[in-house]
């Protein structure tokens, strides 16, 4: 009966994008966070080359979790 | 000349029921940054009020206004939906007298078919629209918002667990600043237009505006500011709920908490699944108290939350059913309709005056917060 009133197609979808955008952004941004972090103590403790990669880390979840903000600046604004 | 009045008090009604909307679910949006001290409270209310106004213009394509997929369009009259919007106020307005985060949709949406049941009978009630529209949704979305809170607070925490805190919790404490004014934004979005189709429904409905017409922007601009404003005044008492009632939280629950209900809500308005802010961001601030520690929330309040929300519709269209009752018992017509909207503006303001001047926490209650 409920697959009557409620498209169940959508429904699921809406369930997995939503989980997997919620978790998503806050992983994504949760390694930002770390790797800057990370990116602070190595530079302090002189070690270049782990920095680096710290930094690389922290610049590609900047870019992950951008890229969730203006995708949902977009639903918003294509509705 | 007596639809006219008529007409002048809905658009009224209509902008407070928005003003009622905004400080009512300024919690939404920033009882989580409050608490965390990511943002000073009157900063964050400041915010949310600018960032709902700028929300109400993003889209002013006015869908489906909710109540026509819930009750049938013939039934809807400048009256009925008067005697609605005061059934979602009256509603609105208990649940801050007790500071519970409650729907204004829900409420928008009981009242008026309170108000269809008493000008037109049973038959002009659409069930499956209400089961589909309204109580589904009620279910899954704020069960979701849970899951997804829980979920992202144990990955927040393996991610950063080992990390000093200092430099974590101003990170999260900056993500909730930018995951708030999302929130903000999709809620000015759409809740603003609620209030827009209301207006536009009843000008459609006294032939003011053709079926065609398109917003006015007088129509806009008011609801925007209404709602903006009502945003400002902040509903402290459903803040402090939000924020520190349900759970004691630490910023990476605050940021968990507001991403879940982001994606919740951002992804259902792409899919067109309708839900209530309030219930996914309170779903996700349980979640997020839940997935660090079960005990960690205080399932009394959360228990309380629920029995609000599931009073809302009844309780909302009983209001509006005898608000349109009392309109009809007074002769129908525009002073009706003006008696009990004076008389109800009375009991409003006298309301919100009085719990105003209450302050939120006695001495021995404040002082059992803070050892909390």
């Amino acid at each position: 009966m409920i697959g009557t009133i409620v498209d169940t197609k959508e429904l699921w979808e809406t369930v997995v994008a939503s989980l997997v955008a919620g978790v998503g952004i806050t992983a994504s941004f949760s390694v930002m966070i770390f790797s800057l972090a990370r990116l602070a103590d190595l530079r302090r403790s002189d070690r270049p080359l782990l920095a680096a990669g710290a930094g690389g880390m922290a610049a590609l979840a900047f870019i992950v979790t951008a890229g969730g903000i203006i995708l949902g600046m977009v639903v918003m604004l294509s509705k | 000349m007596s639809e006219d009045v008529i007409l002048y008090i809905v658009v009224a009604t209509a902008l407070a029921f928005d003003f009622t909307n905004g400080f009512h679910d300024t919690a939404n949006v920033v009882a989580t940054s409050i608490s965390t001290r990511a943002m000073p409270p009157r900063l964050a209310v400041g915010f949310a009020a600018v960032l709902n106004f700028v929300g109400a213009f993003i889209s002013l394509e006015v869908a489906a206004t909710v109540a026509n997929d819930v009750v049938e369009g013939g039934a809807i009259t400048p009256t009925v939906v008067f005697a609605g919007l005061i059934g979602a106020i009256t509603w609105n307005l208990a649940t801050w007298w007790f500071g519970l985060p409650s729907s204004s949709s829900h409420a928008l949406i009981g009242g008026v078919v309170g108000a269809t049941l008493a000008a037109a009978g049973a038959g002009a009630v659409l069930g499956e629209g209400i089961l589909g529209k309204v109580l589904i949704p009620a279910i899954i979305a704020p069960t979701l918002a849970f899951v997804i809170g829980a979920i992202a607070i144990n990955v927040a925490y393996g991610i950063t667990g080992r990390e000093r805190p200092g430099p974590v919790g101003r990170g999260f404490r900056f993500g909730q600043v930018v995951s708030g004014g999302m929130l903000a934004l999709a809620h000015g979005t759409n809740d603003a237009q609620k209030t827009m189709g209301v207006i536009t429904l009843a000008l459609i409905a006294n032939g003011t505006l053709s079926e065609s017409a398109e917003v006015p922007f007088w129509v806009v601009i008011s609801a925007a500011t209404a709602i903006a404003l009502g945003t400002y005044t902040g509903g402290w008492r459903i803040i402090r709920t939000m924020g520190t009632r349900i759970i004691k939280m630490d910023s990476a629950q605050g940021f968990s908490a507001q991403g879940a209900g982001a994606a919740v809500i951002l992804t259902s308005t792409h899919f067109g699944f309708p839900l209530s802010t309030t219930q996914v961001i309170s779903g996700g601030v349980m979640g997020s108290g839940a997935g660090k520690r079960l005990s960690a929330v205080r399932w009394g309040v959360a228990g309380n939350i629920v029995v609000a929300w599931l009073l809302t519709l009844p309780a909302a269209a009983a209001v509006g059913a005898a608000a349109y009752g009392l309109t009809e018992l007074l002769g129908g017509g525009a002073a009706a309709v003006a008696i009990v909207a004076i008389i109800s503006a009375m009991a409003g303001a006298v309301v919100f005056l009085k719990r105003n001047r209450t302050p939120l926490l006695g001495r021995s209650q404040a002082r059992a917060e803070a050892g909390a």
